[in-house]
């Protein structure tokens, strides 16, 4: 009797050991640790947005978060105008397409065929845009000089159908890197993100539009501003921008009023600051903009909303998420229905 | 009388507290293994008389830091420096101020007959060579250094739970060395990093700084990448707590070396923490500092000294 209470008291203080043990790995600083966002819940918003993250795209809907891909590279979605479709990008180690999907995450048709057996013989589609009309996709795309180190994304454009030649909309500054983010206008121009890099080596992004393919087009930030990732609300009146102002740690959410016929903005207002706000999109009705970010300095993105407002109130930005760690380079979609 | 040569014996209740006392003590004690592990691993491997420590933690001090391809391709400790760092800090100015060095600078090498490109100074005479051949060149006393391999860093920032940084434009890279967990380090892969705020993890990171082919800059771009880095993994640094030691020390093991002790290093983190990373001043050596040329049928990069030793002298003073 009194050598097995011996025991189950060894017994005991082992697993007290082992509790510590597990205890000090559970004080381990949070921020290596994300949730799959199926896998969370968090405050309902109107309509149903599309986010992605590790390589899969998820539909957020009445507070919850449904996988909608595998996880096998999926980012950038984008919604047809409708809101019946999305195209998005698969990434594969050296090369990415672009695929058009039901809302419900069903491949319907590979609209991009960019594999090579050889290395540098592959090509890169990224930032895939329906037009305002749903005929045709806008995407980045590395149209590549051969025999060089250079590689530049350009604006393309295809028929959403996948039929007939890609129409080459921009020519990016050699080895910047090139143009992105590509949103369509509804008079058939183009607004996007354009990269330069100035004598004193310095790199700048500005917004820029461009009224038909191959035309020179014209900025609509001034470089110093480094503005970037351009969403434009669905009466085209609006633009949410990112900003960093020679900033490497922080950007501004900026709000700007646009003028489609003359292509110029108005005057700015900053919706969030200091903090790494990405990727913004308004809302169906242009009430909202939906962005993200870290919710503490140095986490993962989340999912956040701020009033599309021009008297923006301090506590107006607020996180939707809390721990989902966001793939901060595709856009949040936000579909009415 | 009492009996000195007799153990008293304890009263069962304080067995039993000074049991559960032992088993949470060994339980800490696996927890923090490889943190006593690293400690104990001899890892200073100063250059002897080149290290001039500083005394005080109120000196200013500086350290050279740098970063290595340490794949199979090279042998053992005889590594090109792609990237080299000078860091002054002063603590109670609270300036700091970061200095890239381009790796194919053309200048005098420590022990060498003939010009080189001081990347190749660690490869022909180890750190020794390094501190010396900057030393020389750039008339500045270094009091430490750190070395850092590709896996130690991608690592690190594993443990650190990833880096916040922005993109400032594509990162565009057709021929991306493959060369860590594999048999051919010669082969290569295509890189495209998008722009604008991300959370990287450690591989992604590590070709952030790595990557230069497709950028008008060249190496002078990965520079101040390479910098940008160094400040997103400050700031990430601060959410890191004690818990997190052993998975930073397990990062480390075999890829680190440094002439700072561990007492040492918790003394320069705590003042490097107080530094506002916005007002460190970054010095990236590109024209008119430096200009690209040839020697021979190597590419290299001419200094002109007489545009870069002021500006050493105004930041970095003996």
């Amino acid at each position: 009797m009194k050598v097995a209470t011996y025991l189950v008291l060894l017994l005991v203080m082992c697993a007290f050991g082992f509790g510590v043990y597990r205890a000090a790995g559970a004080l381990k600083s949070d921020g290596t640790h994300v949730e799959r966002p199926s896998s969370t819940y968090a405050q309902a918003l109107p309509g149903k947005l599309f986010v992605a993250q590790g390589g899969a795209l998820y539909r957020f809907q009445n507070g919850t978060f449904t996988q909608i891909t595998d996880d096998k590279g999926w980012t950038q979605p984008a919604s047809s105008p409708d809101g019946t479709q999305l195209v998005a990008v698969q990434r594969h180690l050296n090369y990415s397409d672009i695929y058009l999907l039901t809302d419900s995450g069903r491949v319907v048709q590979q609209l991009t065929h960019l594999q090579s057996s050889q290395v540098e013989g592959n090509h890169w589609a990224f930032f895939p845009r329906f037009s305002p009309d749903g005929t045709h996709i806008y995407f980045a795309y590395d149209d590549k000089v051969p025999g060089t180190y250079e590689v530049d994304l350009s604006i393309f454009a295809t028929k959403a159908d996948g039929s007939g030649q890609d129409v080459v909309w921009t020519v990016p500054n050699q080895y910047t890197g090139g143009d992105t983010d590509p949103v369509p206008l509804r008079d058939g121009g183009l607004v996007y993100t354009k990269y330069s890099i100035d004598d004193q080596g310095a790199v700048h992004s500005q917004v820029w539009a461009t009224a038909r393919a191959g035309a020179a087009g014209s900025p609509l930030t001034p470089a110093t501003d480094d503005c970037a990732q351009p969403a434009l609300s669905n009466d085209q009146k609006s633009i949410a921008m990112v900003c960093r102002r020679g900033d490497l740690q922080a950007t501004e959410l900026v709000l700007a009023t646009f003028d489609p016929l003359n292509y110029t903005l108005g005057p700015e207002t900053i919706l969030m600051q200091g903090q790494l706000a990405a990727s913004p999109t308004f809302s169906p009705d242009g009430q909202t903009i939906a962005f993200l970010a870290p919710v503490q300095q140095g986490g993962a993105f989340q999912l956040w909303t701020v009033p599309a407002s021009t008297s923006p109130s301090p506590s107006g930005a607020r996180p939707i998420t809390q721990n989902v760690g966001l793939d901060a380079t595709a856009a949040p979609v936000w579909d009415k229905r | 009388m009492l009996d000195v040569g007799r153990t008293i014996p304890l009263p069962r209740p304080t067995r039993i507290v000074l049991g559960f006392v032992l088993a949470g003590l060994i339980g800490l004690t696996a927890y923090f293994l490889p943190l006593f592990q690293s400690a104990s691993t001899p890892i200073v491997t100063s250059g002897g008389a080149l290290i001039n420590p500083v005394s005080g933690p109120t000196q200013p001090f500086t350290v050279l830091l740098l970063g290595s391809d340490d794949d199979s391709k090279f042998a053992a400790d005889q590594f090109n420096t792609q990237s080299m760092i000078l860091i002054r800090v002063d603590p109670t100015s609270k300036q700091a101020t970061m200095m890239s060095i381009p790796r194919d600078l053309w200048v005098p090498i420590q022990g060498q007959r003939y010009n080189g490109k001081i990347s190749t100074a660690y490869q022909t005479g180890g750190v020794q060579a390094t501190i010396a051949t900057v030393e020389q060149n750039f008339h500045v006393s270094i009091d430490d250094y750190i070395w850092i391999g590709l896996e130690g860093l991608i690592k690190v920032i594993d443990a650190l739970g990833g880096v916040n940084l922005v993109v400032t434009n594509p990162v565009m890279d057709d021929f991306y060395p493959a060369d860590i967990n594999t048999s051919s380090p010669y082969g290569y892969y295509r890189v495209a990093l998008m722009p604008g705020p991300v959370h990287l993890d450690g591989a992604h990171a590590l070709q952030y700084v790595r990557s230069r082919h497709g950028d008008l800059r060249g190496d002078f771009a990965r520079s101040e990448r390479q910098q940008e880095l160094l400040l997103a993994m400050k700031a990430q640094s601060k959410h890191a707590n004690v818990a997190d030691f052993p998975d930073i020390a397990k990062a480390l093991n075999g890829e680190l070396k440094t002439s700072i002790s561990l007492d040492r290093a918790h003394q320069l983190f705590s003042v490097v923490d107080q530094f506002d990373s916005a007002h460190i001043k970054r010095i990236i050596l590109g024209p008119p500092y430096t200009s690209e040329g040839w020697a021979g049928d190597q590419s290299v990069v001419y200094p002109d000294w007489g545009q870069i030793l002021p500006i050493v002298s105004q930041y970095f003073p003996r």
